[in-house]
């Protein structure tokens, strides 16, 4: 009887900015090729379902020790996942993730932001990270650090129109991300300022 | 659906033409319906063949809004109108897509034809002002309704263009 | 695509993200639907409509409906389709994050079940089980956008 191959180790989930990552060391089986299937459960399978397993056909059979699971992470619930080898008619025990993943914990980064002055126009440049994202964008005067003025930008769409500006004091932007799947915000990025300068963009 | 009986529609009986305006019949838009049509020639007829369950409130196209476009010497205003729902006679009631829609919002696109740059701006009331801009300048706009809940959206309008007044400071 | 809003039932207030179960449900309606032959009854719209329940009486049957759903229908909906599977697993799992939101609103009596709303509820659990339990299942997540609209 063939012997068992060995269970796939390692398993973990690196998640950032809600895409999920999941990825467990090479069986390593001389001259053959290992392939690799991936299974998730979430709660309602576990608790209403008999425990059942839902296969992720983009990674079956896979030759890759990673495989993208964001689009089945897609409620805030504990998800388990498992990781099984094959090798021509060999088959490994399924290697389950230690504990469960719930993309609440995933890592949200500041956002990349170009602040823009354009004539007296302040804008902002931001980066695309996804429908899952919104923007919360900070503006003041320097100086009257008080009186921040708030903008929630929903859609990247480039070039986003903040306020106008008066001409000579300088007008400080920071941004951050807010994940309302999750109710969750990263951290604000760093302070850009600028200033009106007739019609010319000027840079601080 | 769900109720269980099928409707005739009078006026697309006998027809030969490919389509039929069923807006009266589907009205409202807080009920679901299934369409059928079936063809026939020299006594012969085909078998009735059936839509897929129709949902007025998603399964609608949104058209783009109205634009108007009105300037003084440094700054634009715009005034944005939103389609209104389909009504059975001209005298009926206007019902705007934003009573259907309560989460209806635009996108707006300023365009300064002379430097190329296009501006966003994401609002939820219908009139927006873009003040200090350059005399004498064209600007472009245009504009999209966003529907979050349910996710729809419209195509952006056509492109409105008008241009600020010349500086009206003379030495 | 901002989809988090917070629903009033009532007293009860809660806020709750439904693009996700929107997009999920966008993306098979027209396979599950298609599943359904049956013009001729509702789960959930004949003979009351949702519509017609009063504001006062929106957390209850919201309440009832997410366990209806989470209890009964989304178990048996398997298919052979292993796309249409993994999206009725995010919408199931998207419910029970909603009916662990709304648990809330229950524990502190804020979600209480008037007589007119335990009928309307019966009435739909007597649509259910006036069909088997596969095709009662299929039409009740076919119907899923009927729940969401009324919500929303």
């Amino acid at each position: 009887e063939d012997a068992l191959l060995p269970t796939p180790q390692n398993i973990s989930i690196l998640s950032t900015n809600m895409k999920h990552f999941l990825s467990w060391s090479p069986v390593i089986v001389q001259g053959e090729t290992v392939r690799y299937s991936v299974e998730f459960q979430g709660e309602y399978e576990r608790d209403y379902a008999n425990e059942s397993w839902i296969p992720i056909c983009e990674c079956s059979l896979i030759t890759a020790t990673v495989c993208n699971i964001t689009e089945d992470i897609s409620a805030t619930v504990a998800y388990n996942l498992r990781v099984r080898a094959d090798v021509g008619t060999r088959r490994s025990e399924w290697g389950t993730m230690k504990g469960f993943f719930n993309r609440i914990t995933t890592s949200l980064t500041p956002p990349l932001m170009k602040v823009i002055a354009d004539g007296y126009h302040l804008l902002v440049e931001l980066e695309d990270m996804g429908p899952a994202f919104q923007f919360c964008v900070l503006y003041w005067k320097k100086g009257q650090e008080s009186r921040v003025q708030q903008k929630v930008v929903k859609e990247v769409s480039s070039v986003v129109h903040l306020d106008t500006m008066e001409a000579g004091p300088d007008y400080c932007v920071k941004a951050q991300t807010y994940v309302e799947a999750i109710n969750r915000s990263s951290s604000f990025s760093q302070t850009q300022c600028v200033r009106a300068q007739g019609g010319t963009s000027m840079w601080l | 659906y769900g109720v269980g009986k099928w409707i005739r529609k009078p006026e697309c009986r006998n027809i030969n033409r490919t389509w039929c305006d069923l807006s009266s019949e589907t009205s409202d838009y807080e009920e679901q319906y299934y369409a059928s049509v079936k063809a026939f020639l020299n006594g012969m007829c085909s078998d009735w063949i059936e839509t897929t369950r129709f949902n007025p409130l998603t399964d609608t196209k949104i058209d783009p809004p109205m634009v108007s476009v009105s300037s003084t010497e440094k700054s634009i205003s715009i005034i944005l109108t939103a389609p209104e729902k389909w009504k059975r006679s001209p005298e009926g009631e206007s019902i705007s897509l934003l009573q259907v829609y309560p989460g209806l919002q635009y996108n707006v696109s300023v365009l300064n034809k002379k430097t190329k740059k296009r501006w966003w701006f994401s609002i939820s009331n219908t009139t927006l002002v873009v003040p200090w801009l350059e005399p004498g300048t064209a600007y472009c706009v245009s504009a999209q309704i966003r529907v979050t809940t349910p996710l729809l959206h419209s195509g952006f309008s056509k492109e409105y263009c008008i241009a600020t007044l010349k500086d009206s400071v003379t030495f | 695509t901002a989809g988090n809003r917070i629903f009033h039932f009532g007293h009860c207030r809660v806020s709750m993200s439904m693009t996700e179960i929107r997009l999920g449900f966008t993306a098979i309606k027209a396979n599950i639907q298609a599943r359904d032959p049956i013009r001729t009854l509702s789960i959930l719209s004949h003979p009351h409509s949702l519509h017609k329940v009063k504001s006062s009486d929106g957390c209850c049957i919201t309440h009832h409906l997410f366990n209806f759903y989470v209890d009964k229908v989304f178990k048996h909906c398997k298919t052979e389709d292993s796309f249409i599977n993994r999206k009725i697993s995010s919408i199931a799992n998207s419910f029970l994050s909603m009916k662990r939101k709304l648990r809330q609103c229950h524990e502190q009596n804020k979600c209480m079940c008037e007589e007119e709303s335990t009928e309307k509820f019966k009435q739909i659990l007597a649509n259910y089980e006036g069909l088997n339990v596969t095709s009662a299942a299929i039409k009740s997540l076919g119907e899923l956008d009927i729940l969401l609209d009324w919500m929303e």
